[in-house]
């Protein structure tokens, strides 16, 4: 990472990018397994490579598999809330309710390694939230899950950040996940920060408009090039951009010459991926 | 009468208790460690090794001493504590080759290492932590047929406070040499288990290392073993000539005993090759025992700050 300056405060705050762009660097950085050669890495205001005990305060659920087959996912997390620094009783107690939280109530008395990766994926995220920290970090949660794995753990994150009031640093190259669990997004690309900011900043509606059409959409192209309107195809769809109220009268008419029929149409949002066309281009 | 009840989700709640640090981490690792060693916790059948290596370590201990109450100590005529660290020392050996690895591999095959030190740990308290687990383990079996020697000696013999009050040297000594034993042991089995995250090969590897350097240090570190061609008067030349005691210093497992020989002094029941060894400079055998047993700690914290990374 070069010359990367960003903050994550309250809420879920993504890290986007590919791979290699340096996401598992800075979660590496703020959990203190990797001294900055420049800077500083703080968390809760503290370098996690000094003081030791601020890691009582955070949680780590990383990409790899961490667990242990042999144990139970009580007995598991009851002994990481230990390490955290939790008495005994209290790290029971707080595994039974961690379990609880992630889903696993009924199983938590079964070999780890009789769970399905879904279920491993909520053991990985209750040992994070076991010692009830006030940041968790997330490295690629979904990873490994089926479409409805996905969902449920997407959801769970979102609780997390919401419900249970603990601030969420999520990294993933998915930017279907960030987009729906995130508030905040980091996009990290080659080493360096890309763009940041809200994320409902980055999908707000763009003054632009998507036209979908069943047929003569070709037609309905020259049509409005012809008008002079800046038009072009972005997959199945023509997307019309203009910046006065003709623009909506230039569709109409091109539609009525072009002779297509209109199946949809509407202002079109900005989504992540046009973060990454950006920066490449 | 109908009972009714009534379920409240009270949400997630968040903790207000005692946060006790690096400590109770400190500590949570250690009970951790003696609990797998013991297999406490576990299925029945992790059990059965450490079941069966607690019999073997302290059932001599018992049958001596039980001999030595009935039969009375000078009919016994049985062994010193010197000698009974060495019938003890295959046991003890084999018990910390099997253990070791128990305690390193599987934290580093399941990756549960990644989440120890991302908490309030270092890897030096992890390596500490997993350390004094078997360590303390090793130690309190040791001690433990010691004491049941002690015990039955003092009650065994016709004047109980007066064996105690003659034999009360051999309490620190015993002391001692169980830490030295204990300490040497249980460094090369977790330098072993750093090697390789495989439990199987880790003990392998220190098992087949005592069984290999033993008879080479055995029939090239005895003097009595002699040279096919006698003198003319007759007088054994050992194989390996003057080198005869540097040699015995190979035998892997007995190199506690050349360091022991020190803290027993009087025992007259010493293996051939710890009585060649003691014809080195004592500087020798102890700064040999220093040098493995500083290595093998060395080879493990280097292996492992690669993972800290």
């Amino acid at each position: 990472m070069k010359s990367v300056d960003f903050e994550v405060s309250q809420g879920i705050t993504g890290i986007l990018g590919p791979n290699g762009a340096g996401k598992t660097t800075a979660i590496k950085l703020f959990l203190g397994l990797t001294r900055p050669t420049a800077g500083a890495a703080l968390i809760l205001g503290q370098e996690p490579y000094v003081s030791i005990d601020a890691r009582q305060r955070i949680g780590y659920m990383p990409e790899h598999d961490c667990l242990p087959g042999g144990l139970s996912a009580s007995e598991f997390l009851a002994h990481m809330a230990q390490i955290s620094g939790l008495p005994p009783e209290e790290a029971r107690i707080r595994s039974a309710d961690a379990l609880r939280h992630v889903g696993l109530h009924e199983e938590r008395y079964r070999p780890i390694s009789q769970y399905s990766t879904g279920m491993k994926q909520r053991v990985k995220l209750g040992q994070a939230l076991v010692h009830d920290p006030v940041i968790i970090l997330l490295d690629e949660p979904t990873a490994g899950l089926d479409p409805a794995g996905r969902e449920e753990m997407l959801d769970l994150v979102r609780r997390i950040g919401t419900d249970f009031g603990i601030s969420v640093l999520l990294s993933s190259h998915l930017m279907n996940d960030v987009e729906r669990t995130c508030d905040k997004l980091i996009v990290l690309e080659e080493g360096e920060v890309v763009e940041q900011g809200t994320v409902s900043g980055f999908t707000q509606e763009t003054e632009a408009v998507y036209v979908e059409v069943d047929d003569n959409r070709d037609e309905l192209l020259a049509e409005l090039q012809r008008m002079g309107v800046q038009a072009a195809l972005e997959g199945g769809a023509i997307v019309v951009e203009f910046s006065d109220e003709a623009g909506y009268d230039h569709i109409r008419d091109a539609i009525v010459a072009s002779g297509a029929r209109l199946r949809r149409m509407g202002p079109r949002r900005g989504t992540l991926t046009d973060i990454f066309r950006h920066s490449a281009s | 009468m109908e009972a009714r009840g009534e379920v409240f989700d009270l949400g997630y709640q968040h903790y207000e208790g005692p946060r006790e640090g690096r400590g109770r981490a400190r500590k949570a690792l250690w009970i951790d460690g003696v609990r797998t060693s013991l297999g406490i916790g576990r299925s029945a059948w992790a059990k059965i090794i450490p079941g069966l290596f607690i019999v073997a370590l302290t059932l001599p201990a018992i049958v001596i001493g039980v001999i030595a109450v009935q039969m009375g100590l000078q009919e016994a005529g049985i062994v010193d504590h010197s000698t009974y660290l060495q019938i003890v020392l295959m046991f003890m050996l084999f018990f910390t080759a099997v253990m070791g690895p128990e305690l390193l591999c599987p934290d580093r095959r399941d990756m549960v290492i990644s989440l120890y030190i991302v908490r309030p740990m270092t890897m030096a308290d992890y390596l500490t932590g997993r350390w004094l687990a078997l360590f303390s383990l090793t130690l309190a079996l040791v001690y433990l047929g010691q004491i049941v020697l002690f015990v039955s000696f003092a009650l065994g013999s016709n004047d109980t406070p007066g064996y105690m009050r003659d034999n009360w040297l051999d309490v620190p000594r015993f002391l001692a040499a169980g830490l030295i034993l204990a300490t040497f042991t249980t460094m090369i089995a977790l330098a072993a288990a750093a090697l390789t995250t495989r439990r199987a090969y880790a003990a392998a590897i220190i098992i087949g290392l005592y069984i290999i350097s033993a008879p080479i240090a055995g029939s090239l570190g005895d003097p009595a073993t002699c040279n096919q061609e006698p003198t003319p008067g007759g007088e054994c030349i050992p194989i390996a000539g003057s080198a005869t005691p540097w040699i015995a210093l190979l035998d892997l497992g007995q190199i506690p005993s050349h360091v022991n020989k020190y803290v027993f002094p009087d025992s007259g029941d010493d293996l051939p090759i710890v009585a060649s060894a003691a014809e080195l400079n004592p500087v020798v055998p102890v700064a040999w025992y220093v040098l493995l047993t500083v290595g093998s700690g060395a080879l493990l914290w280097r292996r492992y700050q690669g993972l800290a990374r």
